[in-house]
């Protein structure tokens, strides 16, 4: 029930924006921009990018305001506008270079916390190894098979939705997620045993 | 989830369940039937070990944080695309002039009345100039003298292919 109240104000807010009403854009903005910009640095793995997409993803949605139409949840409608983005911006072959950088700043990084911190080094190491084991298999999966994870996981959405996403069918987001799962569950079960 | 080649129907056909049990969306009385399936099967017990492990180690990437600044940029780049264009803003005078009280339909008449104009200009020109009378009359006399020279060339021709035609019968 909270789920379809928070549902319809969002279409509601959205219908506003789209009578002219620029502070409703501001409350969905407010809303959706953490998750959008989570979604879009797992995908991608670069936080100055995710950022710069996710202005994106919100720009075209002030831009379709007049167009828009309240026949899907909003957060379907966003995340497709988020997958979209992103898929594009690897498929483009943007994403290697940026990966590139991402490397330097995660061996910076990993250097300066080693030397920021006194009794934890060694957690901090391991902590950081994990991480880096995490960061690096989830990477490795096929870019919409990733797409689907990280909605299904840490967006909690449901499969019709995420299919609404990805603009295919259920089905298909199912044997996704699931070929997805198996390969994690290959390369990380390991992890909390 | 590549339930398929898996022994236990649970995998194969409930690998939804399995996977939501994970993912701790399943109702409580859907939890209580698939533990007890579990209490059970020592192939999804490993699965879904395997699943919650891979779960856990998930929770623990955590994202960055946002920059401080990301709505005011993002903000920026709305108003600049509200701006009008350079062709928009070329264009707006005439734009202006059309909305404001002069419609397509004057535009449409006006636009009528040229291409009527035109049309009997061209067919009756009161300005068109005619050749004086005298050098229409050598014209016409050059043209008949072309055509005379002409003929002759041609009975000519003929004269000539006459010969050939008895020889080859």
């Amino acid at each position: 029930m909270i789920a379809v109240a928070t549902i319809e104000h969002d279409a509601e807010l959205m219908l506003r924006v789209r009578e002219g009403d620029s502070q409703s854009f501001a409350l969905l903005l407010a809303k959706h921009r953490a998750p959008v910009i989570h979604f879009l640095y797992r995908m991608i793995q670069n936080q100055a990018v995710a950022e710069e997409l996710a202005q994106e993803v919100f720009l075209r949605v002030y831009r379709s305001r007049a167009s828009y139409e309240p026949t899907a949840k909003f957060t379907t409608w966003l995340f497709r506008i988020a997958s979209h983005v992103a898929l594009n911006h690897i498929r483009d072959g943007k994403h290697e270079r940026n990966q590139e950088s991402l490397d330097q700043d995660s061996d910076e990084g990993m250097s300066r916390q080693v030397a920021s911190t006194g009794p934890t080094v060694e957690q901090q190491m391991l902590r950081e190894a994990r991480f880096e084991e995490i960061r690096r298999t989830i990477q490795l999966l096929p870019a919409k098979q990733r797409a689907a994870v990280l909605m299904h996981k840490y967006e909690e959405m449901e499969y019709a939705q995420i299919a609404a996403a990805l603009e295919c069918s259920e089905s298909a987001v199912k044997s996704s997620l699931f070929r997805a799962y198996e390969t994690l569950r290959a390369k990380l079960a390991h992890m909390n045993r | 989830m590549n339930a398929k080649n898996n022994s236990c129907p649970m995998q194969n056909e409930n690998a939804e369940i399995l996977l939501s049990y994970c993912a701790r969306t399943l109702e409580p009385e859907q939890v209580i039937q698939v533990e007890k399936h579990l209490l059970g099967c020592a192939e999804c017990r490993e699965w879904a070990a395997g699943q919650q492990a891979v779960w856990a180690a998930m929770d623990t990437w955590e994202p960055e944080p946002i920059s401080a600044d990301f709505d005011a940029a993002l903000f920026a780049r709305i108003a600049a695309t509200e701006q009008p264009s350079a062709w928009e803003r070329w264009t707006a005078p005439v734009r202006q002039f059309l909305q404001g009280g002069f419609g397509w339909r004057p535009m449409l008449s006006a636009g009528a009345v040229a291409l009527t104009l035109v049309i009997a200009l061209s067919i009756e020109n009161p300005f068109r100039k005619e050749p004086p009378v005298g050098q229409s009359v050598k014209l016409e006399a050059h043209e008949i003298e072309q055509a005379e020279r002409a003929l002759e060339d041609l009975e000519m021709l003929r004269q000539l292919e006459a010969p050939e035609e008895e020889t080859s019968l």
